[in-house]
Parts: structure tokens; C-alpha cells; sequence
């Protein structure tokens, strides 16, 4: 299945977007895609199905930020945490990896119609090697498209990334390139995994878990926090109105 | 800030609030505030009381990743020293304290606007509409939505 679902908005939702427009709108948001496992028990299917099918949602999703003007797009996919599942489970997820990394490279027509430019995000020398062959290539075949960025965090917790930023100024240090007066906030934002995309405006996370599990942590510090309990398989554009309809009621507070 | 000026001021109204509140058991439960000289307080009684503002957030990092930096000019430090937890205990304004498991926010404002980003990671994000007025009804009903949270640490 492709990474960005084909298809224009129906004419209530195009109406409902209209009026969201109207008023201010993110330009980043967030996703944490949770439930996967909880839709699949659920529905009495397979966890990988469960996984499978979270993959489409998000193709979907993707297709809705596009419809609805939202430039960029930050998704976590995996993290760090997750290598502690099953064998049989991290198995399964970097087969879908495989799967949709290969995929993209096949679409790059598509991709290059939008004009969307694929980062990924981690500590990516964890994954296997030939998934770090396969995201290279993906992120060098679409680096200079620039109608929209989605980040895909793999291998990725946000300790992991201050902590690297730390250590890459460190490394200035280290090579005569930086005084430690020279370490500021700013300079942090610019060597951390994120630092060509600004903050995102909205984090949404989804199955009812109401907490950040290691995700943009230095990025989300003044950002809408959005939890809502639909299971990520099950998200719809009304989900998503919804949240953009809270972003909008805090935007003068977080201004 | 305004709380961390006014530290014994604080203190009276909490002891004053104990004593209306909880009448004769109020003495079961001893309260001390935690300040940065005095780690071994934390130990010693029931309930430490830790005081933050918005500087105990993203500047502390930064401060750590200069302390962390001008060990390495010094060359006391190599820069693949530093990991996770290299960095976590150079985080001086928390130290001795457990990340905390529960945030309760109050307000209308869906943020964390700069609460300890490094230490919420795993934090259960809970919202009150305002502390004025709050009934124990309220605050047990947050306590209650804690107690159902179900960590799966990533599993």
C-alpha cells in the first residue's frame, strides 16, 4: 500500500475544512501513533494486521494533512523501547519496514508529485542494515522536494536525541570548533534530529494513553498536547478536525 | 518566581491547611521543602516539597551540556562519554528526585509549557480545570484516572 492514499476530501468534509481554515492551523503536528495492538485484539486479527493496517491509517492521514494545508508532518513509528517486544513482534515490524521503504522507492513518481521530502529520524545504526540501506535511499531520492516534510522517528527516543545533540557539541569542543560559552538553547535545537523543521504546533496521541513516552520531548515543550482515545487504526478526518479545532482554542494562550 | 521567594510563607499556609484539614492526623504526615544543599531531607520525611519554575526546564540542560562541555575543553571528559544517563545525572535541580509519575495540570491551556521536558517522558499527563476551589472529589477522580493508566514501558 502506498504511502500517501489517493483521493480528494468528500464535500462534507471539504465544507468542514473550509470552516476550519477559517481560523489558525498548525503547520507541524505530531502524531503518536498508538493502538495498533488494542485494534487488532479487537477485531480478532493478528498483531502484524494490527500494524499493517496502523501503516495505512497513516497514508491516510498524510493524504488529510495535504487536503488540509498542513505542511509537515512528524509520526512515531518505533521506538528505541519497542526492540524489548518479541523477537517475533520486532521481526514483524522491520518486515513492514522493509515492505514500505522498498514501496517508496517504487513510487517516486507519486512522491515526486506532491513534492514530499521523507526524513527519518533515530539512532538508526540500531536498525539491520539493510533497512538503513533501504531508508539512505529513500531519504536521498526525495531530500529536494519541499512541498511537504514527513519525519519518520525509527529507533528513536527523545533522550536519545538530546543526548546525541549534547555529545555532538561535545565534539565541537573537542575539535576546537566551539568555546563551551558557545552551548545555548539554540545551538542545542540545531543539532538534534528535528533541527530543519520547526517546533510542532500540535502532538496528537492516540488510544487514550495520556503521556509523551519519549517522544519530541525538547520540541513539544510549548506545543498543543492533543490525547484522544479512538485507536490509531480507527482515526478519522473527524478525529483530526477535532483536534485542530483544540489547537485552535489554545492558540492566543500559546502564542 | 513568586512560590520561590516566599518559601517559609508557603510552608504556613501548607501547615495551616494540614491542621484544618486533616485535624488530628495531621501530624502523621511531616512536610519539608527540598532546596539544592540539602539532599538527605528527601530521605527523612513523608513529603518533600520541590518548588520549579520555567528555568528548571530547557536551561538546565543547557546548563548541564555546558558543564558537560567544559569538562571535555578541560579534557577531563572524551565526548563519547556522554550517554542517557551520563546526561540525566548531570542534571543538577532534580537530583535525588525520581522523575515524577503523575503531572497534574491545571488550567485551560492544553501544554506543558516548558515543564521539565527530560523528566516527563514516561509521565501520565493528567488535567484539572483549575486548582481554586478544587474539590477532593476532583483531585481523587485524577488520582483514580492515574490508577488505571497502563505502562507498557514500549513493550
Amino acid at each position: 500500500m502506498s504511502w500517501i492514499r489517493e483521493g480528494e476530501l468528500t464535500i462534507l468534509e471539504r465544507f468542514c475544512a473550509n470552516i476550519i481554515k477559517a481560523g489558525p492551523m498548525p503547520k507541524h503536528v505530531a502524531f503518536i501513533m498508538d493502538g495498533n495492538r488494542r485494534y487488532a485484539r479487537k477485531c480478532h486479527v493478528e498483531r502484524q494486521q494490527g500494524h499493517s493496517q496502523g501503516f495505512d491509517k497513516l497514508a491516510q492521514t498524510l493524504r488529510w494533512c495535504l487536503n488540509l494545508g498542513i505542511q509537515e508532518v512528524t509520526v512515531y513509528a518505533f521506538s528505541i523501547e519497542n526492540f524489548k517486544r518479541s523477537k517475533e513482534e520486532v521481526d514483524g515490524l522491520m518486515d513492514l519496514a522493509r515492505q514500505k521503504f522498498s514501496r517508496l522507492l517504487e513510487e517516486q513518481e507519486n512522491l515526486k508529485k506532491h513534492g514530499v521530502c521523507i526524513r527519518v529520524l533515530g539512532d538508526l545504526p540500531l536498525l539491520p542494515l539493510d533497512i538503513q540501506e533501504l531508508i539512505a535511499q529513500a531519504v536521498l531520492a526525495t531530500r529536494n522536494y519541499n512541498k511537504c516534510f514527513l519525519n519518520v522517528c525509527f529507533a528513536y527516543t527523545s533522550r536519545h536525541e538530546i543526548s546525541n545533540a549534547v555529545r555532538e557539541m561535545a565534539w565541537g569542543v573537542e575539535e576546537g570548533l566551539l568555546e563551551p560559552s558557545d552551548v545555548s538553547e539554540s545551538l542545542l535545537d540545531q543539532c538534534l534530529y528535528t533541527s530543519n523543521s520547526p517546533d510542532p504546533d500540535l502532538l496528537i496521541r492516540t488510544s487514550g494513553e495520556v503521556r509523551l513516552s519519549d517522544f519530541l520531548l525538547w520540541q513539544t515543550s510549548h506545543s498543543c498536547l492533543v490525547f484522544q482515545s479512538v485507536l490509531w487504526p480507527e482515526y478519522s478526518f473527524w478525529n483530526l478536525c477535532e483536534a485542530i479545532i483544540r489547537f485552535q482554542m489554545n492558540y492566543s494562550a500559546l502564542q | 518566581g513568586i512560590f520561590k521567594r516566599n518559601n517559609s510563607r508557603l510552608m504556613d499556609e501548607i501547615l495551616k491547611q494540614q491542621q484544618e484539614l486533616l485535624g488530628l492526623d495531621c501530624s502523621k504526615y511531616t512536610m519539608e521543602f527540598a532546596n539544592q544543599d540539602n539532599a538527605d531531607q528527601v530521605l527523612n520525611c513523608q513529603s518533600t516539597l520541590k518548588v520549579l519554575s520555567p528555568e528548571d526546564g530547557k536551561a538546565e540542560i543547557v546548563k548541564a551540556a555546558q558543564d558537560f562541555c567544559q569538562l571535555v575543553a578541560q579534557q577531563q571528559r572524551t565526548h563519547t562519554d556522554l550517554d542517557v544517563n551520563v546526561l540525566n545525572n548531570l542534571l543538577s535541580s532534580t537530583n535525588g528526585f525520581p522523575d515524577p509519575d503523575l503531572v497534574l495540570k491545571f488550567g485551560p491551556v492544553d501544554s506543558t509549557l516548558g515543564f521539565l521536558p527530560w523528566h516527563i517522558r514516561l509521565t501520565e499527563i493528567i488535567s484539572l480545570p483549575s486548582h481554586l476551589n478544587i474539590s477532593y472529589e476532583d483531585f481523587f477522580s485524577a488520582l483514580h484516572h492515574y490508577a488505571a493508566c497502563e505502562q507498557r514501558w514500549g513493550k
